[in-house]
């Protein structure tokens, strides 16, 4: 049995299309806690997520917004740091910092940002990472100068501070990746399509963030684990992961919360029934289950 | 005197006040002013996302926010830009603009602006707007007519305009007749702007016509879409460019009509009835331009004539095969013909060697009785595995007859998908999307070639089977001609290619890969079909006409359209001396 101990969330992973918007406003009347959107800017017909994510958080009141994941290769950390501080400021602390290392090399190139091999890709990852803290740490002294690999900075002023401290969320499948998770992230945001094995895979994940953290001098709590869900529906009959009636999915998600630690659920698929149920039904149940267990 | 004024807000600092941020720009939205100014300072907010954050808690006013996005990539700057114009309107710019705007850094500041300039009549496009104008275009000089509903880059509309169904575009305007008299001012317009490119769009399916471009002009006849029964006892029927072949299809159909199109209702009228048309019913009915008796042209010069066999014959030759080098078409009058039930087949085929299923289709394609035409689709070939789609109509409301004619299709390769029913005309023609006001949302450029096949022999069913398992073709598309195609004489139409068995149109993603291996295959060809062909080389020209009729073309062309303002589409020079 694994459980960070963390509170629970409950969102939706959007595709950043023209129905975006729609469709975080739906959760945020509907209560959920999350709205995060996928980041693909070489894709044509979707809108850029940070302005889309900026947009969005102007036009609700109470959800947190995200990245899912951000496209780090696209987006420099010096300009990402200063953006999600701004962003977290005029929302009045409603921001979290999703990122990745960005995956399809060439559509990334096609965009005019650097063709990285996935080693090297987790190498920038983690000097962005050192970068865009480094920028928000408005309480440390003088300017930053950082000359990496990947990464110059030179002599930047410092700030804005975020209104909040802004969890930075990496989307890691790959052991250096999950290493680099338990030793820089705040949180783990993979997709549970695309983990090999499925909820199987979580425990050799899991024990690979807690090590490097360890590691790291950090506790293993201190990186929260988040999953995205894409293959998602309410039916009458149960059929599979999340993919049955409300009691079905409260079950399943309380369980990844006892027994791996899962304590943010994020459903893809685009559809405001689908959310509107899952924050309804399944969100204050699987609370409550979880509550009772923990004890 | 600034023509927009507006507030200044000071981005440093800002993040200790974030409410009165978005509060000074509500103030200002309310009093009326007309634009936010952020003056980006280093460590202060970030310039875009606080401007993405305005437009959210804003309407109208436009936001300034010089030096903002520098740090991005200038595709990803772009992208950012494009995203917030769809999100919020066209109301963000990113350059300095002639605002007057005052620094305010309280209620009080912007409420004193207010009360100084006053209430003023807006401009109906604001500086942002404006801001995405194109260069060499008089857009004060819109003709009054056309002003109302013309469509610039910085529009709500543009979005629904600017691209077509195979091709991405930014024009520069988008003019929108509604009469003939309002082409002849489009038409006075875009002979100013001769140093740009002109399109002429009906419904937006071009391949060869240009009906987007970048930078240029359009003019849109998707407003001229009218469908009426002139003659009820001659079955003549009077339809605009505009309307699409399943709107007309649809009208037909209550009186037990049809007239032949294309095989996709969602095409436009104008481009196809001047082009061609072979279609479902060709081979029963003729082309498309076979049922047509008069047009409604307006010449380069503004001014309407009509061409029937009576009128202007020539002119009425000459948009029957090559009508986009002549005028705009605003009305069409066709005799259509008395159509009943339909077979409509879709027959899916797996084809372990094309080369053969290609061979046999020819073969039973050939003795095909007039009532059948069925069209050959296929894609790139894997080896010993092809996908055919064989798709058409049987004009004849038996079933037996219907399965009879097809049965022999269905066994040039193996049998895996059918749908075989008895329908209207019409029921084929409607199951094209319909394209609401988002209109088309392509990118990129279509890469396609097309050709006239006198007979499809061994020989092409060889090298045809090449190119498809080539790679270099993703499309590849056979349409069935032969029948009443053939009654009408070459020398009636601009349209000459009267006696091929099939047209033969393939589409790739490489233009110059695509030419290659195309040109290795043009001993098997006799001419092409100009709509389906994009090779922009001028030698197509000849393909498209044989030379008797490119020399009675160009001395029309001399006449019709000296000036060659027409010429987006396979155009004829009216200076080359033949």
């Amino acid at each position: 049995m694994t459980d960070y101990g963390h509170d629970l969330l409950f969102g939706t992973f959007v595709t950043p299309g023209e129905k975006a918007l729609d469709l975080t406003l739906t959760a945020d009347r509907a209560g959920l806690d999350l709205v995060t959107f996928q980041d693909h800017p070489y894709q044509p017909a979707f809108l850029d997520t940070w302005t889309l994510l900026s947009y969005a958080a102007a036009r609700t009141e109470r959800v947190r917004l995200s990245g899912n994941v951000l496209n780090l290769p696209l987006r420099p950390p010096a300009v990402l740091a200063r953006a999600a501080a701004s962003l977290d400021i005029l929302s009045g602390g409603r921001l979290e910092l999703g990122l990745g290392a960005g995956a399809f090399g060439d559509s990334i190139a096609a965009m005019g940002g650097r063709h990285l091999t996935p080693a090297q890709g987790v190498d920038a990852l983690a000097e962005g990472i050192g970068i865009i803290r480094d920028l928000w740490n408005v309480d440390a002294r003088g300017r930053v100068d950082h000359q990496g690999t990947y990464y110059t900075v030179s002599g930047a002023k410092r700030g804005p501070r975020p209104a909040h401290d802004i969890s930075i969320w990496v989307g890691a499948y790959k052991p250096r990746m999950l290493a680099l998770t338990g030793a820089l992230g705040d949180g783990w945001l993979p997709t549970m399509d695309y983990l090999p094995h499925g909820p199987a895979s979580l425990p050799d994940a899991n024990a690979r963030i807690d090590e490097a953290a360890a590691g790291a001098g950090r506790s293993p709590a201190a990186v929260r684990r988040l999953m995205n869900f894409m293959q998602v529906g309410f039916s009458p009959t149960g059929r599979g992961l999340l993919d049955g009636p409300p009691a079905q999915w409260t079950d399943q998600l309380a369980d990844l919360a006892l027994t791996h630690g899962i304590s943010a659920f994020i459903i893809g698929g685009d559809d405001h029934a689908v959310a509107e149920r899952f924050a309804a039904e399944v969100a204050p149940a699987v609370r409550d289950l979880v509550k009772r267990e923990r004890g | 005197m600034a023509d927009e004024w507006g507030i200044a807000l000071c981005l440093a600092g800002a993040q200790a006040e974030p409410e009165q941020l978005t509060a000074l720009a509500g103030r200002a939205e309310a009093g009326g002013l007309d634009v936010v100014v952020l003056r980006d300072d280093e460590g202060g907010l970030d310039p875009w996302t606080t401007a993405a954050w305005l437009a959210g808690r804003t309407d109208r006013i436009q936001i300034g926010v010089p030096g903002a996005l520098d740090g991005l990539t200038p595709a990803m700057a772009g992208k950012a830009r494009e995203s917030l114009g769809i999100l919020a309107g066209t109301r963000v710019v990113t350059t300095e603009m002639a605002w007057e705007a005052v620094p305010a850094a309280a209620p009080e500041d912007v409420d004193r602006l207010i009360q100084e300039v006053g209430v003023r009549d807006r401009p109906r496009r604001p500086a942002a707007v404006r801001a995405l104008r194109r260069d060499g275009i008089d857009y004060d000089g819109i003709p009054a007519s056309l002003a109302d509903v013309a469509i610039e880059p910085g529009d709500p509309g543009y979005r629904g305009h600017r691209s077509t169904y195979m091709r991405g575009g930014s024009p520069g305007l988008v003019l929108r007749p509604r009469t003939p008299a309002e082409v002849a001012d489009a038409l006075a317009f875009a002979r100013r702007h001769r140093h740009l490119p002109l399109g002429l769009r009906s419904g937006g399916h071009g391949v060869s016509g240009r009906s987007t471009n970048d930078g240029g002009l359009i003019i849109d006849l998707g407003a001229m879409n009218e469908i009426r029964v002139l003659d009820e006892q001659r079955r003549i029927v009077r339809v605009g460019p505009g309307a699409t072949w399943k709107q007309v299809a649809a009208v037909l159909d209550r009186y037990g009509w049809a007239l032949g199109s294309g095989d996709y209702g969602g095409v436009g009228v104008g481009g196809l009835a001047t082009a061609g048309g072979i279609g479902l019913l060709s081979r029963e009915h003729g082309l498309t331009i076979d049922h047509l008796r008069a047009v409604e042209v307006v010449l380069a010069d503004g001014t309407p004539v009509r061409a029937s066999e009576r009128e202007n014959p020539d002119l009425l030759w000459a948009i029957r095969g090559a009508g986009a080098n002549f005028g705009v078409a605003t009305a069409f009058e066709f005799e259509v013909s008395e159509v009943g039930e339909v077979g409509w087949a879709q027959l899916v085929l797996v084809s372990p060697d094309i080369e053969q299923t290609l061979k046999q289709y020819g073969a039973v394609a050939r003795t095909a009785p007039r009532d059948t035409t069925v069209f050959l689709g296929s894609g790139p070939a894997q080896p010993g595995q092809s996908v055919v789609q064989l798709y058409g109509i049987v004009d004849n409301p038996d079933p037996e007859v219907v399965v009879e004619r097809l049965t022999p299709f269905a066994s040039t390769g193996l049998l895996v998908q059918q749908r075989v029913v008895l329908t209207s005309y019409a029921q084929v023609m409607a199951e094209a999307a319909d394209v609401g006001p988002d209109g088309h949302h392509s990118r990129g450029e279509p890469v396609s070639r097309s050709a006239f096949l006198p007979r499809l022999t061994d020989e092409f069913a060889r090298d045809a089977a090449r190119l498809l398992h080539s790679g270099e073709v993703y499309f590849f598309q056979l349409r069935h001609m032969g029948g009443a195609i053939t009654d009408t004489p070459p020398s009636a139409t601009a349209f000459a290619h009267r006696t091929p068995e099939f047209q033969l149109t393939v589409m790739g993603s490489d233009r110059d890969a695509l030419n290659r291996a195309w040109d290795r295959l043009a001993h098997h060809f006799d001419g092409l079909y100009l709509s389906f062909e994009t090779d922009p080389r001028p030698e197509r020209l000849l393909d498209a006409f044989p030379p008797d009729v490119l020399t009675r073309l160009r001395t029309l062309k001399r006449r019709y359209d000296p000036g060659n303002l027409f010429r987006d589409n396979f155009n004829i020079d009216p200076e080359v001396q033949a």
